[in-house]
């Protein structure tokens, strides 16, 4: 997934990026804080954030180039509501230490990402409950969440894009278009981290049975 | 997978590694938003030239820098050889469908312009200083505790789990994985993630409870002292100036 850079977006979309993800921070911190202890949250949250960030840096060979895994819809499936501060972490720190997007954008970047992660979170939790099934319809429905968050992640990508200005639309339609093998290879990847970790751990995850079923 | 050491640098001695880190990550930060929102190609060039300087002044050894810009570079072309097609305005060259235009040109060599002049400041910012300080500065400019702490963990990990993960690479291809693209190879690697993930929320749970034995509260407390002198008012003093006629100058002067 390409991160936007530096120096291309208007004040206007930036600025929108930086209100809106603090807004969500603040209430999905406040949220947390809420209904569990802040200070023991911390600490969990930012080592499963690292670990989020390393898979990230695995490539899989596509043709003559190669793809980077973005895992934001599984993020969400996992964290939860967390997992937009989890989000605005990983895209600050890929920032500084990769320069792998830009430092204005990481506003805008992490609303890219995390919103979707959260759609992906809501997709999962409310088709695992409706449905009776057990094991494989979970998977299906991991995979189809993180699939479906390279989507949403594509379609806001674009979404600022043309905000920024008409100039824009052609490098917009060519991400898009450049996005759809790699939306098939996350929900792959998506429905196999699903179906793994349904094995070994499913407290990890929003299911029956499952240390985070509230 | 090689480290992110961002921070491999910061030992050299030069003016802008002995700047201030909370001052330092205000004017550049300000110098940032301010060359990335300029206008006008003439501007932009200028801050350009600029973040050359400070970046010479702080000594970092330019094969550093070649090796980062890479990200910037695989984002950043594909507008400088599109842009020319696709903006309408004065025709340069026109041949059956394909036209370039003026506008077209200027546009993409603005947004190169300033994503590179951003890009090596933050070079020149993050670079000249330890990665942990600048994470106490940010918790010193009283950014909001959960962010920062969340910041520093994170960044701490990032190097336990890439060491983790090599180990488990190095496991997988001494058995015969090959990466590729095939349903076989994506399966392994989602598992590979999975595994990754669950090492992590156990260690997570021991990294916890060794915070709290050694009585974490939820607060850094931060032993460093920074101080503020006189040298770094005045750099901050110019850096900022810098940034403000970035924007008046292109008003005043054009009109």
């Amino acid at each position: 997934m390409v991160h936007i850079s530096d120096g291309v977006l208007s004040f206007p979309v930036v600025a929108f990026g930086w209100v809106l993800s603090f807004i969500i921070i603040g209430v999905t911190l406040w949220w947390s804080e809420k209904h569990g202890d802040i200070a023991e949250q911390i600490p969990k949250l930012s080592v499963i954030t690292a670990a989020f960030f390393v898979a990230s840096l695995i490539h899989i060979p596509l043709g003559f180039t190669s793809v980077h895994l973005m895992l934001n819809g599984i993020v969400g499936v996992i964290l939860g509501i967390l997992s937009f501060p989890a989000i605005f972490t990983g895209v600050s720190l890929q920032a500084f230490l990769f320069q792998h997007g830009g430092v204005t954008t990481i506003g805008i970047n992490t609303v890219i990402l995390g919103i979707p992660a959260l759609i992906s979170y809501g997709i999962f939790k409310t088709g695992v409950k409706r449905l009776p099934f057990r094991n494989k319809i979970e998977s299906l429905f991991g995979g189809i969440s993180g699939g479906f968050a390279v989507i949403i992640s594509v379609v806001f990508l674009v979404f600022s894009f043309m905000l920024t200005g008409e100039e824009l639309t052609t490098p917009a339609s060519l991400i898009a278009i450049g996005h759809i093998p790699i939306m098939i290879i996350e929900g792959l990847v998506a429905v196999s981290i699903v179906a793994f970790l349904l094995k070994v751990k499913p407290e990890l995850l929003p299911v029956k049975g499952g240390g985070k079923n509230e | 997978m090689e480290y992110p050491e961002i921070d491999k640098y910061s030992s050299l001695e030069s003016p802008i590694h002995n700047f201030d880190p909370r001052t330092k990550i205000i004017t550049f930060t300000l110098l940032i938003f301010s060359s990335v929102f300029v206008e006008d190609i003439r501007f932009a060039a200028l801050a350009l030239i600029a973040a050359f300087i400070l970046l010479i002044i702080s000594k970092l050894p330019f094969k550093f820098i070649f090796n980062h810009v890479k990200w910037v570079s695989l984002f950043i072309l594909p507008f400088l050889i599109i842009m020319p097609f696709t903006v309408d305005g004065d025709v340069l060259v026109n041949i059956s469908y394909i036209t370039v235009t003026h506008e077209g040109i200027t546009y993409g060599f603005l947004i190169t312009v300033r994503a590179f002049t951003a890009i090596l400041l933050v070079f020149t910012m993050l670079g000249t200083m330890r990665f942990d300080t600048t994470i106490k500065a940010l918790h010193m400019l009283k950014i909001p505790n959960p962010l920062v702490q969340m910041l520093m963990f994170t960044y701490r990990y990032i190097f336990v789990f890439l060491d983790e993960f090599q180990r488990m690479w190095t496991a997988m291809t001494s058995k015969g994985f090959k990466p590729g693209l095939n349903i076989s190879s994506i399966s392994k690697i989602g598992k590979s993630v999975g595994m990754l993930v669950v090492k992590s929320y156990e260690r997570a749970q021991r990294v916890y409870q060794a915070m709290l034995s050694k009585g974490y509260t939820g607060n850094p407390n931060t032993i460093v002292k920074f101080n503020i002198k006189t040298r770094d008012y005045l750099i901050t003093f110019l850096i900022i100036s810098f940034a403000v006629v970035l924007h008046i100058s292109p008003v005043v002067l054009l009109q």
